[in-house]
């Protein structure tokens, strides 16, 4: 009954841990989001400057491994310009949100590039601007394509948050491994898989809630 | 009567594949023209280049008595700025081939949503009149459907509408009944006519020989890229001159 009696004492902790790693993940889907809506928008741009840059941007970033962006935030780019100097969880914000900007940016670019040119065509013989043809007829019916691949990327942030765990933030997977590593017993790996399954659980039923409410028009 | 629209010697070509060839082409205030022609005639081009959804390659285009555009050889004489093409549009109503509906909206807001975003029309005023225009197509029981639950025919008459909202000084019609089955051709083709009985002036890209004839004032048949021919509908369809006109005619009548 040991690892029982360690599991209710180490709880708490587990409970800060699933919170920090939360936080980092809906931060990361959040901002971006709009930092992927923005570099979507730059790729489709006829302007070949913001295309290109967009571009760079997106090959960068799906092109190095989230560990190294998190360690460059953290402990890089403090040496090369001081005024850049974050705690860790302000690095972890950042070096998600990034991240996930890069590959969100594609998932989106794909989802307004399969709405019907149809679409644009008759919003501009209305009288319509691009950016309002955007805002109002293109965009809202990308929601419902976006959302399967949008909640899959979160359930992998969701996951990687264990990263963290190289910058020394108590997230889920950095408590765990503390207590692993104090009793040395691996029993602790068992709620960590259970709290990480209830997350990801919780949040796949969401966004199947969420492609129902987008899909009462078809 | 004013001319509406004047295209002078426009041409207009994708990559090397020339679509128009030196088209010079009026309308007049009140006229219901029906272009009619083969497949890949140029037909749909032709009106397409009025609201610039296609750029002329040269040539000149006046809505108004207004030069709206000018080119040569692909290069801009005229310099027009997106809010002028937006007004440009604003003048012209479009319907489409394939309806073009926003499949987001429902069938009032499909109508609204133009004239609150452009025209900038208070709510009220536009829903009162989208109500009227739905009234006039017949579909105000269905204006809180989504489009996917409308007939094609039903989803034509709301593309009508929602064109119509924009009190277009002129109606472009492409192929407005082609992706329709032949038992819901009729309705949209009543509506049409309703209009043309109005005075609206019409553009209507069609094989619906039957319309043509009785409603069009004018016909004009293009064959691979240019005017051929056109005349009152009586004269074109009982005694067309060209013989590729007669060739035409022939086959689909």
């Amino acid at each position: 009954m040991n690892e029982i009696d360690a599991l209710i004492k180490i709880f708490p902790k587990l409970m800060q841990g699933s919170g920090i790693t939360l936080l980092i993940a809906v931060v990361a889907l959040l901002v971006g989001a709009i930092l992927g809506l923005l570099l979507a928008l730059g790729r489709l741009s006829k302007n070949w400057f913001i295309d290109k840059l967009c571009f760079v941007y997106i090959w960068l970033f799906r092109g190095t491994p989230l560990m190294l962006q998190l360690l460059f935030v953290y402990y890089i780019l403090p040496k090369l310009f001081p005024t850049f100097t974050f705690d860790q969880m302000l690095s972890a914000y950042i070096a998600f949100s990034l991240n996930s900007a890069a590959y969100l940016a594609e998932i989106i670019r794909a989802a307004i590039q399969s709405i019907d040119k149809g679409q644009m065509e008759a919003s501009k013989a209305l009288g319509m601007s691009y950016a309002q043809a955007m805002r109002k007829i293109i965009i809202p019916q990308s929601y419902r394509r976006l959302i399967p691949p949008v909640g899959n990327e979160f359930i992998m942030l969701l996951k990687d948050t264990a990263l963290v765990t190289a910058i020394a933030l108590p997230d889920l997977m950095k408590i765990t491994n503390g207590q692993v590593s104090a009793t040395g017993s691996t029993f602790m790996f068992i709620p960590a898989a259970i709290i990480y399954l209830l997350m990801t659980t919780v949040f796949t039923f969401f966004f199947e809630r969420l492609e129902k409410k987008y899909s009462v028009y078809e | 009567m004013s001319k509406m629209i004047k295209m002078e010697n426009v041409c207009k070509s994708f990559g090397k594949l020339e679509v128009l060839k030196n088209i010079n082409f009026e309308v007049t205030q009140g006229e219901v023209v029906c272009v009619i022609g083969p497949s890949g005639s140029g037909k749909t081009t032709l009106i397409r280049c009025l609201n610039h959804l296609e750029r002329i390659t040269s040539g000149q285009v006046f809505i108004d008595e207004e030069l709206v555009d000018a080119r040569v050889k692909g290069k801009d004489q005229l310099k027009v700025s997106h809010k002028k093409v937006s007004e440009i549009c604003t003048r012209l109503g479009m319907v489409f081939q394939r309806f073009n509906l926003f499949p987001h909206l429902t069938v009032i807001q499909n109508v609204m949503q133009a004239p609150l975003l452009v025209k900038k029309t208070p709510k009220a005023e536009a829903e009162k009149y989208a109500m009227e225009l739905l009234v006039k197509v017949g579909l105000e029981d269905k204006k809180d459907e989504y489009p996917s639950r409308l007939s094609g025919g039903q989803q034509q008459r709301v593309a009508i509408a929602r064109a119509l909202a924009m009190k277009p000084e002129i109606m472009l019609f492409d192929e407005p009944t082609s992706a329709l089955d032949p038992e819901l051709v009729g309705e949209v083709l009543e509506v049409m006519k309703a209009l043309a009985k109005e005075g609206m002036t019409m553009i209507v890209v069609t094989h619906e020989m039957g319309f043509a004839k009785e409603v069009g004032s004018r016909v004009v048949f293009m064959d691979q890229g240019s005017i051929i021919e056109e005349g009152l509908p009586a004269e074109i369809f009982s005694a067309p001159q060209h013989e590729r006109t007669k060739a035409f005619l022939n086959k689909i009548l």
